[in-house]
């Protein structure tokens, strides 16, 4: 029973360092899928699995919207990177899961005592990593990827202190709607800007 | 036959604005749709009888407040109506002007949906559930504020990180709330909790340090749209912070909460002020402005005790019809200009006397002004603060000197000769449909600044759907 959990923490961490380090789009897209699947895992130890469920399946369709939208993009999005920069951000990474190392036992203890250390240290993880990632980069993109990342964080907490299926259903909506934002940074048409044209009809 | 008041003023706009997403490309019927439907459902809110029971003709209609969904429940009750009448109403304003150059097309659509999800958001039980209503208002907005022909730009992006990092906040902080009401008050746990929810609502209404993003989206967005995000995103999110004050009695009763609001207030309105008294750039002048609105609401909220949270709503129309004003007018020269940089505009009331007296007196009404919206409610704010603190009060006063020292400079420039050697004549070059709304918009902020408790007396009446904070 304790292997799945830590087994999931470590999905997390590896997933939420490679998401920092690394600007290549399908690295980034596998792994944010299997942090959903390792942040599912934590969830079914607060919820059903059939509501724990849909976190997963909308997780995954989030990054299958982001993906397939990147596939029909002509060229690269990231300019290639210095090796100084990757070891930056690898560092960067390393001292955020020594904070959250440092800090969930406290957070636990004074805040969420109804919850398990590892779920607590699994949602503060890739809220600390996706904030780290926010801080870097000005690339939208990845500002999307962050933020899914950072719910998915404080999902996993708050599925711990309260089961809503209202709550549950809205948490879609915005992780849908985020990904929607992400697809609509990424594809951008050459359309002029809008005037009042013929085209426009009453 | 039974309805819910939620259908009426939460699914129908949601419907309507599907159906303008539709025919988007058809801007003036997207104008009739969206400005008709804001304009009925504002006027229904206005005129819904206590006893929610209408007969219309033949037909019985009776009204039940709440509508149930996935075991939780939306209720728009009596009490928030003239709230709601007022949002829709503005927005009415917004989409009916939107046929302009440069205003994008999913404005008129976006805006009616958020103000749908907004007033969902003032109505959901538990309360904290607002705060996803509010996240996907948000992120309907991205459309409306970056045109997909465009990049995103920083701010946007930061606009969209910001707001999405408020939700875990307010509703981390709504949960550990509800455990802290029994603890006593010397809890440490309680400090956190108040802590969390401050930062929450901190981020959302772009109080410093997390207010950048409010001038670089004025300044790459067009302004009408722009106007219409900064006055029903902060005036929601105020609204519906009232909802954890009335709920909560250690917060409700904690002096030190109505300082730091007072403080923090005073800190916007000096950094709002000071920001956009030396802006060149007319569009991100509108944003910063907004921050100082944004401190003289928390001002308000902090003179609680003084009246303060009926000065907080007799806020809100002033601000509204100024923000509207503001951004029509900004628009429309933008339109004519090309540019907002304030070196654009020099000479531009001499070709554009109207547009000029509209854009002056708009800023103006909203600095507040005698004889223009903006002055009754502002001037009681400063004098409440001078008599509980002296520092507050004269920071307060001086912050707001700021949009008063911008307006004399783009008056500086509005009216200087384009070219020294060339005559200086002046003339009118507005058309009718751009002059007429300036005219009588001009009329209502003059009616408002001379009468405020006449008209601005309805809204009030929201007060009464918090219990406890009467």
């Amino acid at each position: 029973m304790t292997v799945l959990p830590t087994l999931a923490f470590i999905v997390i961490v590896t997933t939420a360092m490679v998401i920092l380090v690394f600007r290549d789009w399908r690295i980034i897209a596998g792994a944010l899928a299997l942090q959903y699947l390792a942040a599912f895992t934590l969830v079914t130890f607060s919820w059903p699995i059939g509501m724990a469920v849909i976190k997963l399946i909308v997780g995954w369709m989030a990054t299958a919207a982001l993906s397939l939208t990147f596939l029909r993009q002509p060229e690269p999005e990231f300019p290639s990177e210095t090796t100084a920069s990757l070891i930056f951000r690898a560092l960067a990474g390393l001292v955020v899961i020594l904070v959250i190392f440092i800090l969930a036992p406290d957070l636990r203890a004074n805040i969420f005592s109804r919850l398990d250390l590892v779920i607590v240290q699994g949602g503060l993880m890739l809220i600390g990593m996706a904030l780290m990632q926010l801080g870097t980069n000005s690339n939208p993109y990845l500002t999307v990827i962050s933020l899914l990342s950072f719910l998915s964080g404080f999902e996993i907490i708050h599925a711990g202190l309260e089961l809503s299926t209202l709550l549950t259903g809205l948490l879609v909506i915005v992780n849908l709607g985020l990904a929607l934002v992400g697809v609509y940074f990424i594809t951008r048409t050459k359309d002029e800007p809008e005037t009042i044209s013929a085209r426009d009809d009453a | 036959m039974r309805l819910s008041t939620p259908i009426l003023w939460v699914i129908l706009p949601l419907v309507i604005a599907l159906i303008a997403v539709i025919f988007n490309h058809r801007r003036v019927f997207g104008v009739v749709l969206t400005s008709a439907c804001a304009f009925l459902l504002s006027l229904f809110a206005m005129i819904f009888p206590e006893s929610m029971a209408l007969s219309i003709g033949p037909f019985n209609l009776i009204f039940d407040e709440s509508l149930g969904i996935l075991g939780r429940e939306i209720i728009v009750a009596y009490e928030m109506l003239p709230f709601i009448s007022f949002i829709f109403f503005m927005n009415g304003l917004w989409t009916l002007v939107s046929n302009i150059d440069g205003v994008p097309r999913l404005f008129r659509p976006i805006s009616l949906l958020m103000t749908g999800l907004l007033t969902a958001s003032l109505g959901v039980n538990p309360f904290l559930y607002a705060a996803l209503f509010i996240e996907i208002a948000i992120l309907a907005s991205i459309p409306m504020l970056s045109p997909m022909s465009d990049e995103p730009h920083p701010g946007m992006l930061r606009y969209l990180a910001l707001q999405t990092l408020a939700l875990p906040l307010i509703l981390l902080a709504g949960r550990l709330l509800t455990g802290v009401e029994i603890l006593p008050p010397e809890s440490p746990l309680v400090m956190q909790s108040a802590l969390i929810l401050g930062l929450g609502f901190a981020v959302w209404l772009a109080v410093f340090p997390f207010h950048s993003w409010v001038s670089m989206v004025s300044e790459h967005s067009n302004p009408l749209v722009t106007s219409f995000l900064l006055f029903i995103l902060p005036v929601t999110i105020l609204l519906f912070s009232l909802n954890f004050i009335n709920r909560y009695s250690f917060l409700r009763e904690a002096e030190v909460l109505y300082n730091t609001l007072r403080i923090i207030g005073t800190l916007m309105i000096v950094i709002g002020g000071v920001w956009t008294a030396i802006q060149d750039n007319l569009k991100r002048a509108l944003g910063l402005s907004a921050l100082t609105e944004t401190g003289f609401a928390l001002l308000a909220m902090g003179l609680a005790a003084q009246n303060g949270l009926s000065w907080l709503l007799m806020l809100f129309p002033a601000r509204a019809l100024g923000f509207w004003l503001w951004g029509f007018v900004l628009a429309l020269i933008e339109g004519k200009t090309g540019s907002l940089e304030i070196q654009y505009v020099k000479g531009f009331a001499r070709r554009y006397p109207i547009l000029s007296i509209g854009l002056l007196l708009a800023q103006l009404s909203i600095a507040g002004l005698p004889l223009l919206a903006g002055f009754p409610v502002k001037i009681s704010l400063l004098t409440a603060a001078f008599e509980i603190n002296t520092h507050i009060g004269l920071w307060s006063f001086i912050g707001n000197l700021g949009l008063f020292l911008f307006t004399v400079r783009i008056l500086a420039y509005l009216v200087a000769p384009e070219m020294a050697e060339l005559p200086t004549r002046w003339f009118l070059s507005e058309e009718k449909h751009e002059y007429i709304p300036i005219l009588i918009t001009l009329l209502i902020l003059l009616l408002l600044g001379l009468f405020p408790h006449t008209f601005l007396g309805n809204i009030l009446k929201t007060l009464t759907a918090f219990g406890q904070l009467q």
